[in-house]
């Protein structure tokens, strides 16, 4: 191949097919319903118990990270949708009316990725920002409330967004890679929730397992207080956690591509 | 497609596909020229859409080339413009609605958007055109399909098993449309396992057999050749007996003809 362009067509194309699928709207409304319900939930616990809580409990608090405690879940609905962008023009036979309009995969593929990506990175960045805020204002009533200038705020939102829009796009690769919408939702779970107790078997010789797990990278991107206490090892720095995050991004989206650049 | 002399050759050299060590498509040569339709028979296995899905690029042949006007598909650009393709009528979300198939397609080829109305118009499919494609019929989805393949007016069409599931009133449509298609000078190639009807569409037949060619000629010699006063039907049997019955010992081995990637 000696050109390798993508045409603002097939872009265009993408993402009528991203707008016009029931999924996305549902995974988006899960998406913000579940983060910010989530996150709500936990600083008014926080704000209606602070007088009673420990001292312990007290320095557990973290302003940033308790009202982005609901991403779990929300990262869980992104990711199916990462995973059904692709597993169902496999799954319904559409890929063929795909590769016929536009017949280069490389191109299909990128594209495809890249408005998923773009579409996610806006929605996860807007999630971020509202469960932030409206933490914020819970917060308050007791004072606890910190302002976004204040050092690594700003910072931990917009990797919290991040972490999210990768999560998606792992989703994406694992749906390209294996194209069964049950088996790559499976898979993609398996990755985010269950490397983190079967990392923790390996504590005995290395934290390594530990600081690649992406639940343990979301800790240390998504919060501005230390880790404290026997957990705080397993939480990589966040330099290392930012490059957890390049590491799946590549790893991922490339094992989709080594599958959707062969048969269709 | 204005000028009439000029739709491209769909062009088979040599065309290979091995799945293991079964050739599906075994060294297999023929041209579909325009300004006629050409049916393209053959029985079950026999090849027929591992042909079309090769000229497509969706598979990679094992050897030789599938051209379209001297250029493998894979290398068309906007190839919606040259080619319009029927596969099986399933190549379609089901929970988008039939308006929103056409636009995303159309616009993968830099279509303009008019495209999309003109061609549900065209098709019938107007009154459903904001329904979900789930809830179709089998023939409501097979003008969902010949409507994609309609929507860059090409000059090439190709059709598997057009006529699957349609009414007598899609049937009457699908044949006026093809044969008016041809008219205009446009390539054509449909297949079909109903002869009655190919005997009543087609103006050329290639027929194959275990993946090679078996016959390759107008209908009327083709007809002719079973002898006086013989249909089709009992040309095409004549012709395809040997073949069905290799086809029957080793049917076990072979992956089936449709291998659809949905599984």
């Amino acid at each position: 191949m000696t050109r390798f362009a993508i045409p603002l067509a097939v872009l265009r194309s993408e993402w009528i097919k991203l707008r016009t699928a029931r999924a996305t709207y549902i995974a988006l409304i899960a998406a913000f319903v579940f983060g910010l319900g989530a996150g709500l939930l936990d600083v008014l616990s926080v704000t209606d118990h602070w007088a009673t809580m420990s001292a312990a409990d007290r320095a557990g608090f973290d302003p940033v990270g308790d009202p982005l405690s609901g991403f779990q879940l929300s990262e869980l609905a992104l990711g199916a949708l990462g995973v059904l962008a692709v597993s169902t023009e496999y799954a319904t036979g559409m890929i063929r009316s795909t590769l016929i309009a536009t017949p280069r995969r490389a191109v299909v593929y990128t594209a495809k990725a890249l408005v998923l990506g773009l579409f996610a990175l806006l929605a996860s960045e807007l999630c971020a920002f509202a469960a932030f805020f409206l933490g914020q204002l819970v917060l308050r009533r007791q004072h606890l409330d910190v302002s976004v200038t204040t050092p690594h705020v700003l910072r931990a939102i917009t990797f919290a967004g991040l972490y999210m829009a990768v999560v998606t796009m792992v989703g994406f690769g694992l749906g390209a890679l294996i194209r069964h919408t049950a088996g790559a939702i499976a898979a993609m779970f398996a990755l985010v929730f269950l490397i983190y107790p079967a990392a923790r078997a390996f504590e005995g010789s290395s934290y390594l397992p530990d600081h690649l797990a992406l639940a343990n990278a979301a800790s240390a991107l998504a919060s501005i207080a230390s880790p404290t206490g026997p957990h705080a090892q397993r939480i990589p720095s966040f330099a290392f956690a930012s490059f957890d995050l390049v590491l799946y991004l590549v790893v991922f989206l490339g094992l989709g591509a080594a599958r959707a650049l062969r048969d269709a | 497609m204005n000028n009439q002399s000029q739709a491209p050759v769909v062009e088979i050299r040599g065309l290979t596909k091995r799945f293991g060590r079964t050739a599906v498509v075994n060294d297999l040569s023929f041209r579909v020229e325009p300004g006629r339709v050409t049916g393209f028979l053959g029985p079950n296995g026999a090849g027929k859409s591992t042909t079309m899905r090769m000229i497509l690029g969706l598979d990679t042949p094992t050897a030789g080339r599938a051209l379209i006007g001297g250029r493998p598909y894979r290398a068309l650009d906007k190839p919606l413009h040259t080619v319009g393709a029927l596969l099986e009528a399933d190549a379609v979300h089901p929970g988008r609605r039939a308006r929103d198939h056409l636009a995303w397609l159309a616009a993968s080829n830099a279509l303009p958007a008019g495209r999309v109305g003109e061609t549900l118009e065209r098709t019938g499919l107007s009154s459903v055109a904001g329904k979900r494609a789930g809830g179709f019929s089998l023939g409501m989805r097979q003008r969902l399909g010949i409507a994609a393949a309609l929507l860059g007016d090409p000059p090439v069409l190709l059709f598997d098993e057009p006529v699957n599931g349609l009414d007598p009133q899609g049937v009457l449509w699908i044949r006026t449309l093809m044969k008016s298609m041809a008219a205009e000078g446009r390539t054509v190639l449909v297949s079909s396992h109903l002869m009655s009807e190919m005997a009543l569409t087609a103006d050329h037949v290639i027929v194959i057999g275990r993946g090679q060619l078996l016959a390759d000629t107008g209908m009327r010699q083709f007809i002719e050749s079973a002898g006086p006063g013989a249909s089709l039907e009992e040309a095409y049997m004549r012709l395809t007996a040997q073949a069905v019955d290799y086809r029957a010992d080793v049917a076990a081995a072979i992956p089936t003809e449709t291998r659809g990637p949905g599984r």
